[in-house]
């Protein structure tokens, strides 16, 4: 099919359209033969299928036909339409902890019950509720109480062995029941409840338990010498119970129970290795070591040419899972899969990271926050299918399409219609699976790069270290800016102000942290306060796209300076977060560098940047016909 | 009567028929929060828990109430809700773990924490 040229003299319709990994965007005009653009629309819809797969035709018709319908044109006046050639960049992730905290013999517990009873410090043998009546007096007992015992019942029981002489100083509850239990003793006694697995506290034991004043955090079991002395220990036995203290720490309650080989280990699993090829040099990294020494040693390999994990280790896990995921979306011209041996990782973004995690042994399901590793891993592809979803537009659309320009280049184009901006001009296109960064010099040379982790990374990040499991409540947590809801009425945002609501908040958002979405407030599933939310948000933000930008720009900047950069212009998806491109520029700032989130058109925002410079490119290719 | 209404507390209105059972979970859990309830007897021919509860929300001086209908049902309110928007019920069959958990949501919405 030839380039229908339906009449010279006028202006041509010409539709630039990005396909992105979640959007694809289109950009209309109408060029004149002296190469002058007239921006007629832009319009956005969500990518069908993966991106650089025939799947995007679908979208991007779609896109093509909203822009042409809201303009007033019909397809049948388009000239050309141009596609960009795909980043050819693919990622992938992974994230995997690196310690686990076991509890050997159910020798301790440390939850937080929001309502535990009494106060103080206490330590006795542990005795059965139902063995109590036939307890001796005099030696002081802890009293354990299984699920199914009422609250009358315990502090009677408990009241008539105390009037016995039985010293009862203390007890544990496997229901909720603490502060109706203490409030009926004669004596109260401090009272940790909640405790769900109670029937393995092992009984005739020495066992302590302390609960703290409300608002106060426990100060003996939660000190290695406290330990040692309530339970008379020496110092090699402190030693060995000083992970015991650090897991308390922060409690407000806790019960200790001395056995003869109970113990709490803080293990590291051992990870494995990564394999870094690159610069004619291989090195070896421990993932032990931590995201800091990982990256100094990628530093080192630039440019990266394959990373491999050891095999049989959890980062050859790791890395081979990636390569699996990709495998399925790389394919042959002719449709066929890539071989995963053959897929080879071009550069790497290690994030250090916790996951909170119910610990092995626990009694009342307590929570240790795991050390644990991200990766996200970026793969190079010289294989994308876009001519063949040029080829179907084409068809479907009745008019002439081809691929009009790398992503990159394209992109610069597009961002320097940003009011403000001129040459030397630097892109960071913050996506969801890599950050990518090009530079056109004053003399029109573009140079681009691509980084591993991004949007996605960022996700993953704030749903495992909040403890969502929904990936979807943590791209709400992601997007959207927090708040407390304080009464049916009014609500707290995150920066301190209150607002005030006419209709009742519904009973299930009622003093929880929310996020704002335009759909009203989503409750956070979290125990977690607001302030605690937006750290690990911001957090999340900045280990990924503050640090990438610098990574990236790095890159491009002549002589790796970033003092040589003028103009660095923020597009992309995440360029419309609320709060990543202050975080970025506050980095960058320091470099001299005028950094914002780029306005493509006067109009766009940090959309359509690549549309646009793909209609920039033909209208200045066609002006010209001898380049 | 008038005097235990002063105080800050959780009201409960409990219809004449209203079973003992239910009447000690709830309180039970308002206790266990560290909340006080007090149980106000109301006429026979009062109205359902919803309606009780609204009523008892109103006279509470923490805005906050409970009412228990002669069938056993439950219902959690708060005084500036909307009358027929109760904070959380409980129906007649509900059993005690849902009698304790009104008690503790009428005592969270009093303390400001999340109603789970």
């Amino acid at each position: 099919m030839g380039a229908p040229d339906r009449d010279p003299s006028s202006a041509r319709l010409v539709v630039g359209v990005d396909i992105g990994n979640s959007t694809t965007e289109a950009c209309l005009a109408a060029v004149a033969p002296d190469g002058s653009v007239t921006y007629l629309g832009a319009g956005l819809t969500r990518t069908t299928g993966v991106k650089g797969t025939p799947d995007n035709t679908a979208g991007a018709l779609r896109v093509v036909r909203d822009v042409l319908a809201r303009a007033g044109r019909r397809p049948d006046e388009v000239h050309t339409v141009l596609l960009n050639e795909a980043t050819p960049v693919i990622s992938g992730l992974a994230m995997e902890t690196i310690t686990e905290t076991i509890i050997t013999e159910s020798t301790m517990i440390g939850h937080n019950p929001t309502t535990p009873g009494g106060q103080g410090l206490a330590v006795g043998t542990t005795v059965s509720i139902a063995d109590l009546a036939g307890q001796p007096p005099g030696d002081p007992v802890v009293c354990v109480v299984p699920a199914e015992w009422d609250f009358d019942d315990v502090a009677r029981v408990v009241n008539a062995a105390v009037a016995r002489g039985v010293a009862v100083v203390a007890a544990v509850l496997a229901g909720d029941d603490a502060v109706l239990v203490t409030n009926r003793l004669d004596r109260p006694v401090p009272v940790v409840d909640e405790v769900r697995a109670v029937e393995k506290v092992p009984l005739g034991m020495l066992a302590a338990v302390e609960v703290a004043a409300p608002g106060r955090t426990i100060r003996t079991l939660s000190d290695s010498y406290g330990l040692a002395s309530v339970f008379g220990l020496d110092p090699e036995q402190t030693r060995a119970v000083s992970p015991v203290a650090r897991a308390l720490t922060g409690n407000r309650s806790a019960v200790v129970v001395r056995t003869p080989s109970g113990d709490v280990t803080d293990r590291r699993i051992p990870v494995g290795e990564l394999v870094l090829r690159g610069a004619g040099k291989e090195l070896r990294i421990d993932v032990d070591a931590g995201a800091e020494a990982i990256m100094a040693t990628i530093a080192r390999l630039q440019p990266l040419d394959d990373v491999h994990g050891e095999p049989g280790t959890h980062v050859g896990g790791m890395l081979a899972q990636v390569r699996d995921t990709m495998a399925d979306v790389l394919h042959d011209a002719d449709g066929s899969a890539q071989p995963p041996a053959e897929i080879a990782i071009r550069d790497v973004l290690a994030v250090d990271t916790f996951v909170p995690a119910e610990v092995r042994g626990g009694l009342a399901g307590e929570i240790a926050l795991e050390n644990a590793v991200a990766l996200a891993a970026m793969v190079r592809t010289s294989r994308s299918r876009m001519q063949l979803v040029a080829d179907q537009v084409s068809e479907q659309l009745g008019a002439w399409a081809e691929i009009g320009g790398v992503e990159g280049e394209m992109a610069v184009g597009g961002a320097l219609t940003t009011p403000g901006v001129d040459r030397p001009v630097a892109v960071l296109d913050l996506g969801g699976g890599s950050t990518d960064a090009a530079l056109l010099t004053r003399d029109g040379v573009c140079t681009a790069v691509h980084v591993a982790g991004a949007g996605e990374l960022v996700t993953k990040l704030i749903d495992s270290e909040l403890a969502l499991g929904d990936r979807e409540v943590a791209e709400g947590v992601k997007w959207h800016p927090l708040a407390k809801v304080e009464s049916f009425f009014h609500l707290r945002h995150e920066d301190g102000t209150v607002q005030f609501f006419d209709q009742p908040f519904p009973p299930q958002v009622f003093a929880r942290v929310v996020v704002l979405t335009p759909d009203g407030p989503v409750p956070v599933e979290t125990r977690h306060g607001l302030d605690h939310v937006r750290r690990v948000r911001r957090a999340a933000k900045s280990r990924v796209f503050v640090v990438n930008a610098v990574r990236a720009l790095r890159q491009v900047a002549p002589g790796a300076d970033l003092r040589a950069l003028d103009f660095v212009v923020l597009l992309g998806g995440s360029a419309l977060d609320f709060e990543i491109p202050e975080l970025i520029a506050d980095e960058l700032a320091p470099y001299g560098i005028v950094c914002g989130t780029g306005n493509v058109l006067g109009t766009q925002g940090p959309r359509t940047a690549v549309a646009t410079g793909l209609v920039r490119a033909h209208a200045a290719a066609s002006s010209c016909p001898a380049g | 009567m008038t005097d235990a209404a002063q105080r800050p507390a959780v009201l409960v209105h409990r219809a004449p028929a209203a079973p003992a059972a239910v009447l000690r979970e709830v309180c039970a859990g308002a206790e266990e929060e560290g909340v006080p309830t007090d149980v106000v007897d109301v006429p026979a021919r009062s109205a359902d828990a919803v309606g009780l509860a609204h009523a008892a929300a109103r006279d509470s001086p923490l805005e906050v109430g409970v009412g228990v209908d002669a069938a056993g049902a439950v219902a959690v309110h708060h005084g500036k809700l909307p009358a027929d928007r109760p904070a959380t019920t409980a129906g007649p069959d509900a059993g005690p773990q849902d009698w304790r958990r009104t008690g503790r949501t009428a005592a969270r919405i009093v303390k400001g924490l999340p109603l789970g």
